[in-house]
């Protein structure tokens, strides 16, 4: 094509009409900090992990009491020790997998390998969130549960409910529990989603050309 | 790092920026946001150094990381141009006066390449610079039959703009 042609000549001229970068310039350039996508999803994976972390540990973090009472409702000691163990297990499962997930993150790969493991850093995210919010999920219903069955004050509240009253309030709580999980995960898509919106388009170009 | 390698590193980058240069010229569409992605490219360059090895050519392996900072790294900052869709582009390059200049020619293909995806750009870029199907084809991790399919593309498109 003539006029790709032309625009090689133009293109490839010797200084290309570029205010030159001086040495000095270049070296204050090194020591400046990198906007780059991996590190904003780096800081948000970061706070992640710290906020789950600190959200499952908040019961230790409470009063003796709180923990007495923690204690009857998990009457079944080795099972309240199984879960706290699983679930540290799975947060240092999760922290090892990022972990050697940024590390696969080269920008020396092909364009199509570096979204890839990018989009893989991503996921690992996306399930660690979805995983901390079933079993917040889970921990609200199971707690109303023994509220319900071993605390007398939420009881004895309940207790002139009739049958058919007791069903709508339980279906209440369980919708109530279940939208403000949602609300939750919309607003992490809405966060990923705006930082890998051009990432995604782009994927989904290169993707194209392979059909 | 040690001194001597920012010393080497500084001295191969003076000498090929030119690259850099044109990656951002293609990307972005003031000197304001030409200066942030030609910065965040630095940046990633310097940070992959190490990894580089003399087997490869200098330049070679910038396209690579200055394409991939361009492409996938770099967040756009609101002065950089959106992408936009071809069609759009092909209207209003079509209601502007058309001089046959070469000036003018010139003018013209670059507006109609500044706004092609960025993938699109990419090939474009690479192409421009001289490179074969296979350099192409390793760089964007596709194969070389399908850069070759949409470079092919590429062109019909910028020909229809151009002589509508």
């Amino acid at each position: 094509m003539d006029e790709l042609e032309l625009l090689k000549k133009d293109w490839n001229k010797e200084n290309g009409g570029f205010t030159k970068k001086t040495t000095a310039e270049l070296y204050a350039m090194l020591h400046k900090k990198s906007s780059s996508i991996v590190k904003t999803l780096f800081y948000i994976s970061v706070a992640e992990l710290l906020f789950w972390i600190v959200i499952n540990s908040i019961p230790y973090m409470t009063s003796e009491e709180y923990q007495k009472k923690l204690n009857t409702i998990y009457d079944n000691e080795f099972l309240f020790t199984g879960l706290t163990v699983l679930s540290y297990g799975i947060i240092l499962l999760f922290i090892y997998l990022l972990f050697t997930s940024y590390r696969s993150i080269s920008v020396t790969d092909s364009a199509k390998k570096l979204m890839e493991s990018i989009l893989k850093t991503r996921k690992i995210i996306k399930y660690y969130v979805l995983y901390n919010l079933i079993m917040a999920g889970f921990s609200l219903i199971i707690g109303f549960y023994f509220a319900f069955k071993h605390n007398p004050a939420v009881s004895g509240k309940f207790s002139h409910l009739g049958n058919m009253e007791l069903i709508v309030t339980t279906i209440v709580i369980i919708v109530f529990i279940t939208v403000f999980i949602l609300v939750i995960w919309f607003f992490y898509r809405i966060i990923y989603g705006l930082l890998l919106k051009r990432l995604n388009r782009n994927y989904n170009e290169l993707k194209k050309l392979e059909f | 790092m040690n001194k001597e390698q920012e010393h080497n590193f500084i001295a191969l980058l003076e000498k090929h920026q030119n690259i850099v240069h044109k990656v951002c010229r293609l990307y972005t569409n003031n000197q304001d946001a030409h200066n942030d992605l030609f910065q965040e490219i630095t940046i990633q360059l310097w940070k992959a150094f190490p990894k580089f090895r003399g087997d490869a050519k200098f330049s070679t392996w910038m396209y690579r990381v200055s394409l991939n900072t361009a492409i996938t790294l770099y967040r756009k900052s609101k002065r950089t141009i959106s992408t936009q869709d071809f069609n759009g582009v092909a209207f209003k390059i079509k209601t502007e006066q058309y001089d046959d200049t070469e000036e003018q020619q010139l003018k013209t293909l670059y507006k109609a390449i500044h706004q092609l995806n960025d993938i699109e750009k990419a090939l474009v870029f690479l192409y421009l610079e001289d490179k074969d199907y296979r350099e192409i084809s390793e760089t964007l991790g596709i194969s070389e039959v399908n850069a070759r399919v949409k470079m092919n593309r590429i062109k019909t498109k910028l020909k229809t703009i151009l002589n509508p």
